[in-house]
């Protein structure tokens, strides 16, 4: 595989081939991790140095509810969006090429539109006197208009709905790769279409469902637009919470602390989801 | 019998049912906003008790939503052409190169679009500060740039890896220098996976909120900018007009790409 032209390539002193990966390097070596790392000294230094930002962290009761609620909200979202995306993505796996180009051509749409796009139409959609409540006071379900909106509801639709392809689209993937056959055995042997769901294909789907799961679960932790417009002030999320301790309160040292703490979960939960699909295939639907 | 989908029985139509009732649930949010971006209600009462194109001869007539397209599109083309030369440079090194390192490398690289972008906008913005680039053009581009690298190395890597390299090297065998192999050889072969970085990464900065909220200024502001302003503001019609619009060039994106995937790939 490897000729001579890739070792032509290398400038003097650096390894074979990564001459061409410099510029990108450079990029993202001053522009990403010198102020990352700035920002992380930042919350041990800012306004003095010592680790009193993240007592502050620790020790008030609201951040303390703003961490457990976003824990809360991201895994809200990942359970239920495991639970829409998994019979979708079956039925994806094998349906006729003609009906299920239809579903994906829809599938790409939501995900292409514009993000601020898609909230906003989900504000209007479940504000108090919007479409789904009197659609709903119109069928005679309810009588009093529910409150989707600015609460746990609200942003668990909005962020169910973001979700959905990310999960949806590798898990096509996964499904299609399970040969037929193994389910065609089971049925000859006996088994129940529920057996064989239960004992073949939720196993042999599960590595594709952690990942994506994990890949949501990671998203929805630091995911700031649709909790800030379709969340309340009851439950806030981190990354609105990081936000605003910056730009209203412009308590750096504070903001910082909490991103580190976001960044380090992030990561580890990263890392997991790396061992689980391989390193090659990260990026999931691109 | 599970994955044979003339098979499933009564299981089929359960499963096609729901499988339909979410992708309406996943257009639902696209068709309502362009419905109601033509209807007369101010108070985005629906269904409108009339039709209007007011709202749009309204958004139209504001310079600030134009000026404030026109600035995401300049900033997203830049960021975009920026990517993709830099992502394909990178990427020649991380499928080709030999050396320790090059997964540590292509990790790093693809580091902005694993971490939460919030983290990266305050850190951008108080870097940015710092040393004078809040609120510049060239701020914009260059933390754009950085969130829509790894969306152009993926495709690109993608298509480095599925190019048999031995045609390069036979090139280079019958008398084509180095570079004239890369350029007239392996660059149309992988032209799909270059295209495919090219709107990822376009989209990439065009969409992008976060980093944008802290870095914008009273004199620059991207279109997702604008909407969020107004979105806290009021639920006012003309945003409607403004995501449909969004909505019919998402559209165009979309049919551009298909049709350019088939001309490309025969």
């Amino acid at each position: 595989m490897q000729g001579n032209s890739s070792r032509r390539g290398s400038v003097a002193g650096l390894p074979a081939g990564s001459g061409s990966a410099l510029p990108a390097l450079l990029l993202v070596g001053l522009f990403f991790i010198v102020p990352v790392v700035a920002l992380l000294l930042r919350s041990v230094t800012d306004p003095e140095p010592g680790l009193q930002n993240y007592a502050a962290l620790f020790g008030s009761g609201t951040y303390v509810r703003v961490f457990l609620n976003t824990f809360l909200v991201a895994s809200v979202v990942t359970a239920v969006t495991i639970l829409v995306a998994f019979p979708v993505a079956w039925m994806l796996a094998i349906m006729p090429p003609a009906l299920g180009s239809i579903v994906f051509g829809i599938i790409i749409l939501s995900m292409w539109t514009n993000l601020l796009t898609r909230t906003y139409a989900w504000m209007v959609l479940l504000q108090r006197t919007g479409v789904i409540n009197r659609a709903l006071m119109g069928l005679g379900i309810i009588h009093e208009p529910l409150p989707l909106i600015n609460n746990l509801a609200g942003v668990t639709i909005g962020m169910v709905y973001i979700m959905l392809p990310f999960m949806i689209l590798p898990l096509v993937g996964t499904l299609r790769a399970i040969d037929p056959m193994t389910l065609r055995a089971a049925a000859l042997c006996g088994a129940s279409p529920f057996a064989a769901f239960r004992r073949i294909l939720l196993p042999l789907s599960l590595p594709g469902v952690a990942a994506g799961g994990l890949m949501v679960f990671v998203m929805s932790l630091g995911y700031f637009v649709t909790p800030a417009l379709l969340g309340g002030t009851s439950n806030m999320m981190l990354a609105e919470m990081i936000a605003q301790t910056v730009q209203s309160l412009l308590n750096w040292g504070l903001g910082s602390a909490a991103a580190f703490v976001l960044l380090v979960v992030t990561m580890a939960l990263y890392a997991i989801q790396l061992r689980l699909v391989g390193a090659r295939r990260t990026g999931g639907g691109i | 019998m599970l994955l044979d989908y003339d098979r499933l029985g009564w299981l089929r139509v359960a499963l096609v049912g729901f499988t339909a009732a979410v992708a309406a649930f996943l257009l639902l949010p696209v068709v309502f906003i362009v419905l109601l971006s033509f209807g007369s209600s101010r108070w985005l009462a629906f269904p409108p008790p009339g039709w209007t194109l007011k709202w749009y001869q309204q958004l139209l007539a504001d310079p600030t939503w134009i000026d404030a397209a026109l600035t995401s599109a300049r900033i997203a083309a830049m960021a975009a052409i920026l990517a993709v030369v830099i992502g394909l440079f990178a990427s020649f090194s991380l499928v080709r190169g030999e050396f320790r390192g090059r997964q540590v490398l292509r990790g790093l690289l693809l580091m902005p679009m694993v971490l939460p972008v919030v983290v990266f906008a305050i850190a951008i913005y108080a870097f940015f500060l710092r040393i004078g680039l809040a609120g510049t053009t060239v701020g914009f581009v260059i933390a754009h740039t950085i969130l829509a690298l790894p969306f152009a190395i993926i495709p690109i890597t993608a298509a480095l890896e599925g190019f048999d390299k031995s045609i390069e090297d036979a090139a280079i065998v019958c008398g084509a220098s180095p570079l004239q192999a890369r350029l007239r050889i392996t660059l149309p072969s992988i032209r799909i996976g270059i295209f495919s970085a090219a709107i990822f990464s376009f989209l990439a900065s065009w969409d992008e909120v976060v980093v944008a909220i802290f870095m914008a200024s009273p004199t620059l502001q991207t279109l997702p900018v604008k909407i969020w302003g107004s979105l806290r503001a009021d639920l006012s019609p003309v945003v409607a007009a403004a995501s449909s619009l969004l909505v019919g060039l998402t559209l165009c994106l979309m049919i551009v790409t298909a049709l350019l995937r088939r001309k490309l790939s025969t």
